[in-house]
């Protein structure tokens, strides 16, 4: 920690957080918000003065509240920087005239009441996301009485009460009468592999080899104390981790495999009674024990949403942050350029979250080493001749790419090559078909529909999927070997923003009897908000086709998540009577009505061409 | 725009069906696939390959390549999310523009999620063929843009892995912004007494 | 525009219900009873006379 405060390439902003990004790979352009502290750190020798005189006292979040501390505080002796902070929410008043005494005694007078946020704006390369993880908290298991009985504690709260620099000095005592207990109990999987809705189906891989260590600890200060471990299975499955657990039997800790159903208090003694199906037994057995401490698992920062939106990230379904492949990319997010470290990718220890930080740093560097990089040619161009100005396109695009057109100049949009990230939302929407999409154009799409159309139409559900989500979502159900029916023929697009009104007419012109857009669902766009294009377009269609005598029920919409292979196999496996349903009958009178309607249309243009050329000659 | 240049040719595509060894031969019947891909317009050599990803089966896209004159490339194999940039770098290895190779997903998409249907499969992969040596016919050459890098990072938390994260860039020689919500680094490790496995303090 | 209530209709379990449509902020729709995402906003006029 130290080293990063006094590395001479490391900017260290605390108390800041990311407000903006834009930008692409290589070329970030970064906002950060440095949140008024109130004190200059640069100047602050945190000699301790101010929180002496300071007349506030509030519970210490970092001694998770067993002690406190002032409104003018260090959070902890180590804190990097270390410089103390006037937390203003708990300070006296925001007015020197009510209490200003900090500011007094404060030699190197580097206390600002005035203090404000500031805006630094950076520009960088590559983004590595750390912001970790956060620890379940296990009120919603009532039966344990974390919130009834004070001899109930969490692993997080042990950390402090067994810590040297902790409340109580390393001395580990009960909460209730402040007494050093002789009987301990420890409950796993306090909010992991839950199958009651309650906490997380997943293991939070930490909390087994944390309790094996907190043993050792007590078993280290306090030899002869009685340990009780009450588990599911131990998962010692790392480096020197099962050595551990041994050690941690051969001290005289029980390992008795079960989870408790109930913890009841006797309000006299303030002992925990804890009954458990030792299921090694088969009995039910009671256990009296003086303290008990809740193995709390481990599950994603709630106040996580901002910034993964920010990076355009995903999450899995677990809610941590999706990597650009399990096995293979695992610390790369699938936007180019950002990276992952720690735990926002998955619980994991201290040894994990280095490893996986060196690594991401690693593959960091190969691009700052490398000092430029190829970027994919997916982008749109904009034909000047074709365009009539609407300007619907600059409105449409998510990244501000296209500057609108000046309809009075007849000045076409200018679409910015670097900014665009090429979701084809725009392609989709001109109405005057004057935009193209690398690599996506309309010509090749329309070769990939006709084609998969060409043998027996009327069988086959015609699938569009977006790059990011629907068609990884299908690539996770093919994974997890899900079978579902043989009739879906998928077209991936980059976005499910790029799949054009005429894509799905030409389909079920050609015989389709469904059709499926999937793309990602609303907050895991990977195009920012590409998606909410194709939520309108979709009502466009529908409405359009009632209007036709087409059933609605014919054009379909789902949202798959890259791990949503489950829902991705079952959209499969539901629509498959639907698409049964279609009768050759009414696919030949969709064939005829679109057939006919697209003559029209036809007609139409030719006779305002005819009309604008006349205008033209006169 | 590029495709100018490859318009007037004649089209000659390669089609390399994968049978990634059993994953995709154990359900797809890849001889009739490959045989299928053969009637195809267009379409100058099909080669069948128990793995083509592997270097023999890469070298067999590059000798094609030139010994057929392939203008396209398609590959039948697994997700474009694994192998499309490994194929990419493939074919312009073999002078082709990368861009006029197409991926046929035949196995996460086809061979095993079908297989207990392995006529269907099959058929299901000759469409996805068909479709894809389709689109392969109007790809065009696209040249990709250079971008440079700032030469910079940003980490965004101050925990452990932030904090190891931003040292080893920093020691490798790169300017590191590290941005961190609360007052100080150190995140969750901070507040741990002891860590396992070497029990030794936390901070 | 505002905000305004508007007939849903789920097109593969064919549930209809009533629920907020703001056209400047559009939000994912997931049919209450199936979960599909094939969930059609029923034009404005007679809404409730659809099948």
């Amino acid at each position: 920690m130290m080293d990063v405060g006094r590395h001479p390439r490391i900017e260290l902003m605390t108390f800041s957080e990311v407000e903006s990004v834009t930008g692409y790979v290589g070329n970030f352009q970064v906002t950060v918000r440095k949140k008024a502290r109130y004190v200059d750190a640069s100047e602050c020798t945190a000699c301790a003065e101010c929180s002496k005189v300071c007349p506030v006292a509030v519970p210490d979040e970092y001694q998770q509240g067993f002690s406190s501390r002032k409104a003018i505080y260090l959070p902890f002796p180590q804190a990097v920087p270390s410089a103390y902070i006037l937390n203003m929410e708990n300070c006296l008043g925001n007015n020197p005239i009510a209490c200003g005494k900090c500011a007094e005694v404060c030699e190197k007078k580097c206390i600002n009441y005035d203090d404000q946020d500031e805006l630094v704006k950076i520009e960088v390369g590559v983004i590595i996301t750390a912001t970790g993880m956060q620890v379940y908290d296990p009120t919603e298991y009532d039966e344990y009485g974390y919130t009834r009985y004070e001899n109930v504690i969490t692993s997080m709260e042990f950390e402090r009460l067994i810590c040297a620099g902790g409340p109580t000095e390393g001395h580990f005592i009960r909460p209730s009468d402040r007494r050093a207990p002789q009987t301990i109990g420890f409950i796993q999987c306090v909010g992991s592999r839950s199958r009651d809705g309650r906490g997380n189906p997943y293991c939070s891989n930490i909390c087994c080899m944390n309790t094996v260590k907190d043993t050792l600890l007590l078993c280290d200060h306090y030899p002869g104390i009685e340990a009780k471990v009450f588990y599911m299975d131990i998962r010692a499955f790392g480096k020197g981790f099962e050595d551990l657990y041994m050690r941690s039997k051969e001290e005289g800790v029980r390992y008795i495999r079960g989870i408790p159903g109930e913890v009841i208090e006797n309000p006299d003694t303030r002992n925990l009674t804890l009954t458990v199906e030792n299921t090694t037994t088969g009995r039910l057995e009671k256990h009296e024990l003086e303290m008990i401490v809740l193995s709390q698992g481990v599950i994603p920062r709630q106040d996580g949403d901002s910034i993964r939106k920010l990076l355009t990230l995903s999450t899995t379904s677990d809610g941590f942050i999706m990597e650009s492949h399990p096995k293979l990319k695992p610390v790369d997010a699938p936007t180019r350029g950002i990276y992952l470290a720690g735990c926002v990718e998955s619980p994991k220890d201290v040894k994990d979250s280095v490893t996986q930080a060196s690594a991401a740093a690693a593959r960091a560097s190969i691009l700052l080493n490398a000092g430029k990089t190829k970027v994919e040619a997916i982008t749109s161009q904009i034909d000047t001749d074709k365009c009539n100005y609407c300007g619907i396109c600059a409105k449409v695009c998510p990244y501000n790419a296209i500057l609108a057109p000046d309809r009075k100049a007849e000045k076409a949009p200018i679409i910015i090559q670097a900014a665009c990230a090429g979701c084809g939302a725009c392609a989709a929407e001109c109405p005057q078909d004057a935009i193209t999409m690398r690599h996506f154009t309309d010509e090749q799409m329309m070769a990939q529909i006709e084609a998969i159309l060409e043998v027996e139409p009327h069988k086959h559900l015609l699938t569009f999927a977006c790059n990011w989500c629907s068609y990884a979502g299908g690539d996770d159900a093919g994974t997890a070997r899900l079978q579902y029916p043989t009739t879906c023929r998928l077209i991936r697009t980059m976005c499910s923003g790029r799949v054009d009104e005429k894509f799905v007419w030409h389909a079920f012109r050609l015989g389709a009897p469904i059709v499926l857009v999937s793309g990602c669902h609303f907050s895991d766009c990977h195009y920012i908000s590409a998606v909410r294009w194709t939520q309108k377009r979709m009502d466009r269609m529908w409405n359009k086709l009632d209007k036709l005598g087409i059933r609605p029920e014919r054009l379909r919409l789902e949202w798959i998540s890259a791990a949503e292979g489950q829902k991705f196999a079952k959209v499969m496996r539901e629509i498959e009577d639907a698409v049964k349903a279609v009768t050759t009958e009414e696919i030949e009178f969709t064939m005829k009505v679109l057939a006919e309607e697209e003559a029209k249309n036809k007609a139409k243009k030719e006779k305002r061409k005819a009309k604008a050329a006349a205008e033209v000659t006169a | 725009m590029a495709n100018e240049l490859t318009k007037p040719e004649e089209l000659r595509i390669g089609v390399f069906v994968c049978e990634c060894g059993l994953n995709i031969a154990g359900t797809i019947d890849c001889a009739a696939v490959s045989e299928y891909a053969r009637t195809l317009d267009d379409v100058a050599v099909v080669v069948q390959n128990k793995y083509t990803c592997a270097d023999p089966g890469q070298n067999e896209i590059k000798k094609a390549i030139r010994e057929h004159n392939l203008n396209r490339v398609v590959v039948a194999s697994c997700t474009p999310k694994i192998h499309e940039p490994t194929f990419r770098e493939c074919v312009a290895d073999a002078g082709l523009n990368p861009y006029l190779f197409e991926m046929v997903n035949i196995r996460e998409q086809c061979s095993w999620v079908h297989q207990n249907e392995k006529e269907k499969a099959t058929e299901k992969a000759k469409d996805l063929i068909r479709s894809g040596v389709a689109r392969a016919r109007v790809l065009e050459a696209q040249t990709e843009a250079v971008v440079p890098i700032t030469k910079a990072a940003l980490v965004v938390g101050g925990g452990i892995a932030g904090i190891q994260a931003a040292l080893d860039l920093a020691d490798g020689g790169h300017q590191v912004y590290l941005v961190e919500k609360e007052p100080t680094i150190g995140g969750i490790m901070a507040a741990l007494d002891k860590t396992y496995p070497t029990m030794d303090c936390s901070i | 525009m505002a905000p305004r209530e508007t007939r849903f209709k789920c097109l593969h379990c064919g549930h209809e219900y009533t629920g907020t449509y703001d056209p400047d902020n559009v939000t994912e729709r997931t049919c209450p009873k199936c979960r599909s995402n094939s969930v059609r906003r029923l034009p404005d006029v007679k809404p409730t006379e659809k099948k």
